[in-house]
């Protein structure tokens, strides 16, 4: 009863916004809901929020707008499902409303670099057809009418709605990018979106990855589309799980750009044609092997002419070099001091960042400490000479947390034993627990600075931290 | 109910604390008030601050007092530092100026000289050092919120606090006398003296949100360093590049002699001499450098610090289970901050270069300029240079220090050349930012004009 009534409702909200667009018939917006709707579900899931700067984790219950997008069950849902210090666990998926509701257990796969977007795999569901939305690969024109569906809140036991939006303006670089009108409630954050001729042609959200430039988006607020050409790989071949994944995504060349604009051509005489101009290069780098020195400019990649002028373009660039494979030799065409100059780089693959970085808990100690990847030793600012891994969390009331020892802090050495991987810091701490020592003298690096923090552990006390 | 109930018991306390500590106690208060008061100097410098990417001046208000009938003044360099003019009321309230012999950023001591004939001003004088204790009555007199003339008081709570260093606030060389007498902004500089009206201590600092955790420096430091400021204006510092921390950082044997070494400057007398982070500093020319304890720690760092500067020293370091003696010889150690100068045709401020900034910004060298901040609109902002950027090159040509980066800047301006190119390392990426002189003036230019465009259409 309750349904049907929503129904006649929704009929009317649609009806009602099409009063706006008036190139989107009520009757379309109603075929198509009901085409999309059952593909729209809910994922609950548990997430454990680790507060960077004292390490607490608190765990919260939390929700977001699942898509089905294929028969065996993999969901399609908005990248702020997993964030950095944010892990989601307890994954289950809720298909179909009301008496045909039925929840399953699900696992998170691993999040592709490239689109703000997590991907979920329903288990334990032999047999089971799914209702998925298929998506078609469009473009978009300036005004054009967008049918969004999406969740009420839980109040409102999820009921499945729909909205209208328009293409609001379309940004051409690096790569088109669709912004929407108006503003989103959160229900509608990863809803799929559908044109007029009732194919689904991408899903809303906020910001694409970090890659693409995602900080821009954030920024400005504006609801966006990722298209289907975005995720449509993924759909294909779905990622991995994130325990058995090896980071293979992209090339890596090693070098800081900015672009060439009109003014510096100018100022170092060259014609203006945009380029990227290169200015810190990582020692060790596939640029740095290659010869590449800071003031080159980079106007040809992969025999693609690299044209940046503004700072968004230089994405155009940063993609060219991922998509081109790690491990492949490519031609590369610079000016330097104004003559042209061809090089070949060969790339490798992406050094590891904090994301992927390999952990280790210490309960004796009672603090979890991570391996110092490229992306952490840049944003640090540490010389190469600094080996260690970082302090992530301290529990609080442990013998690290007595000693003072924080998160951030740089351990270089453990109990007399240097430290440069995970694994010395595993065989300090095992030795350590072992030898059951009086005192630990820690020497570590603080901001730009080192020295040492001393554990007191109580041995008597058992070993496990308090 | 209960409340007022606690309350009226403290009213009691109060009361009977008044009648133990007798009418003698008030004769020593008042007698000690009544000698120092007419040493007290009310300070009101207008000061040089450099905000925003613009330098300006304040007016700020201190406390002081006269140590000679001459007119020596004591103050904090946080109060007379960086002055433009300092103006003092004394407690005949007369207004007298006063000229700065002197300031020493790292005590936050600084020396003035009343511009007056007169030889036979009251002063005061510091008690002989050491002869202070905890529990000891002290008085704080000086211009609490500007409020001139006023005494609080209360006890010596701790004589040998350690104030560890916050940014700029630092205080490597003393530890402090804290006190629960009241200091509150304005008592900066003042005098903290007993009851017979000798001064134990420089009123400098508190604790924000306690009550009553107010600390000085003590008469000890201030004389050192005032003596220092009276004969040369400064006080000149050896500097070898340690930071030394307290033994038990590292173990709890008390047999554990000298000092642990924590970091070691690059760029320094002690990296050149093979000094490592780690190595334990025993004697300084044969002079023991133990600190167990925090506390220690200051006299351990001014031992190294009265060492004459370019003198060669014996260092005997304990690495291991060897002992080693390495020579070095000591620089002069910079000051807490490097000049700092306002660059207003492009709206910005940049100081010289540090030990502290070229360590957090991990240069290679001491060559280039720090930028200190710049003006929202300015030339320098809409280039994209940014606070903390550090200068390395400026058309091409090495940025020696702040003298040449002001030579190269004022030609710039002078011959209007459209581009500049400056290369900048923020954090841990070089960059290149260009300077487009022109565009502000035209922008400047631009806008009166498009006023009129309006004014034309009514």
């Amino acid at each position: 009863m309750r349904s049907k009534s929503l129904a006649v409702f929704l009929a009317w909200c649609v009806a009602g916004a099409c009063a706006d667009a008036q190139d989107l018939p009520a009757s379309l917006a109603k075929s198509a809901f009901d085409k999309v709707s059952p593909a729209v579900c809910v994922v609950n899931y548990s997430s454990e929020v680790t507060n960077p700067s004292n390490g607490r984790k608190s765990r919260r219950n939390t929700r977001a707008l699942g898509l089905l997008v294929s028969p065996a069950g993999l969901v399609m849902a908005h990248g702020h499902m997993q964030v950095e210090d944010s892990e989601p666990f307890s994954i289950k998926v809720s298909v179909g409303e009301g008496d045909a509701e039925k929840e399953y257990d699900a696992k998170l796969l691993k999040k592709p670099e490239d689109v703000n977007i997590c991907f979920v795999q329903i288990e334990n569901a032999p047999g089971v057809t799914f209702p998925f939305l298929k998506f078609a690969q469009q473009d978009l024109a300036l005004g054009e009418p967008l049918l969004i569906l999406g969740l009420l809140g839980d109040t409102l036991d999820f009921n499945r709605s729909v909205i209208v939006r328009r293409v609001g303006s379309i940004l051409e670089k690096p790569r088109t990018t669709y912004c929407l009108d108006e503003r989103l409630l959160f229900g509608y954050v990863g809803g799929p979106a559908v044109n007029a001729r009732g194919e689904a042609v991408g899903v809303v959200g906020f910001d694409l990855s970090s890659s693409e430039g995602g900080d821009l988006y954030v920024r400005s607020g504006h609801p966006l589309v990722y298209q289907t050409e975005l995720f449509a790989k993924y759909i294909e071949t779905p990622p991995t799980t994130t325990e058995t994944a090896t980071d293979t995504d992209g090339a890596f060349l090693g070098v800081f750009t900015q672009p060439l604009t009109d003014d510096l051509a100018e100022y170092w005489g060259l014609p203006q044609d945009g380029g990227v101009v290169v200015g810190t290069i990582i020692p060790g780098s596939p640029a740095d092997v290659a010869g590449l020195k800071m003031g080159d400019i980079v106007t040809r990649f992969n025999d693609v002419p690299v044209k940046a002028k503004l700072d968004r373009e230089v994405l155009a660039f940063t993609k060219l070099v991922r998509e081109a494979g790690a491990g492949a030799t490519v031609p590369l065409r610079v000016l330097r001091e104004g003559e042209s100059l061809d090089l070949n780089v060969t790339l490798t693959e992406r050094p590891k960042s904090a994301r992927d970085a390999g952990e280790f808990e210490d309960t004796v100690f009672g603090l979890t400490v991570r391996e110092l990847t490229t992306d952490v030793r840049i944003l640090l600012n540490l010389p190469a000479d600094v080996q260690g891994v970082i302090v992530r969390s301290v529990k609080s009331g442990s013998w690290a947390d007595l000693a003072e020892l924080g998160p951030g802090v740089i351990i270089l050495n453990f109990g007399g034993q240097p430290i440069a991987s995970l694994d010395d810091f595993k065989a300090a701490a095992e030795k350590t627990a072992q030898e059951k020592p009086g005192e630990v003298a820690v020497f570590c690096r603080v901001g730009a600075r080192s020295g040492f923090f001393r554990i007191q552990p109580r041995w008597e006390n058992g070993t496990a931290a308090p | 109910m209960k409340r007022m109930f606690a309350l009226s018991v403290a009213c009691v306390l109060l009361a009977t604390g008044c009648v133990t500590t007798g009418s003698g106690m008030q004769r020593a208060v008042t007698r000690a008030k009544d000698k120092v008061s007419p040493a007290l100097v009310h300070i009101r410098p207008v000061k040089e601050v450099f905000s925003g990417g613009k330098r300006e001046e304040i007016s700020v208000v201190g406390s002081g007092f006269i140590i000679s009938p001459d007119g020596y003044v004591v103050t904090n360099e946080h109060v007379a530092g960086e002055s433009t003019l300092v103006r003092c009321v004394l407690s005949n309230k007369e207004e007298v100026d006063a000229e700065v012999i002197g300031t020493d950023r790292y005590t936050d001591l600084a020396l003035l000289k009343l511009v007056t004939d007169s030889k036979d001003l009251p002063s005061i004088h510091f008690a002989p050092p050491g002869k202070v204790e905890a529990g000891q009555v002290v008085l704080a007199l000086g211009s609490p919120h500007g409020l001139a003339r006023s005494v609080s008081m209360g006890i010596v709570s701790v004589t040998d606090r350690y104030l560890g260093d916050r940014e700029e606030m630092v205080s490597p060389y003393n530890t402090w006398i804290q006190t629960d007498a009241a200091i509150n902004p304005g008592n900066s500089g003042g005098p903290l003296v007993n009851l017979k009206g000798d001064v134990v201590g420089v009123n400098a600092r508190r604790l924000g949100g306690a009550d009553n955790v107010g600390f000085a420096i003590p008469a000890a430091t201030a004389i050192h360093v005032i003596d220092q400021l009276r004969e040369k204006g400064r006080v000149q510092r050896s500097w070898l590049g340690l930071t030394v921390q307290e033994t038990t950082s590292k173990t709890d044997d008390p047999n554990q002699k000298g000092v642990v070494i924590a970091d070691v400057d690059p760029l320094s007398p002690a990296t050149d001499a093979g000094v490592r982070p780690g190595d334990i500093l025993l004697s300084v020319n044969g002079k023991p450098t133990d600190a167990r304890y925090v506390e220690d720690l200051p006299d351990v760092r001014r031992l190294m610090a009265d060492l004459p500067v370019g003198s060669q020293v014996k260092l005997q370091i304990a690495r291991g289970n060897e002992q080693i003696e390495i020579p070095l010889t000591t620089v002069e150690r910079d000051d807490l901050t490097g000049e700092e100068v306002e660059f207003p045709e492009w709206g910005f401020t940049a100081t010289d270069l540090t030990p502290t900034i070229i360590r957090r910004a991990q240069l290679a060298s001491n060559q280039g300029v720090y930028i200190s901040g710049t003006q929202v609109g300015s030339v320098a902002a809409n280039s994209g240079l940014v606070e903390s950027d550090v200068v390395l090159m400026f058309d091409g040509a090495v940025v020696e220090n702040l003298k040449a980066f002001r030579e190269m800047y004022a030609q710039r301006v002078e011959s209007k050349q459209r581009l500049i190119l400056l290369q900048v390392k923020r954090g841990a990426l070089t960059r290149f930012v260009l300077v487009k002189q022109e565009e502000s003036t035209e922008a400047q230019t631009e806008l009166p004009q498009q006023d009129g465009g309006v004014q034309d259409e009514e």
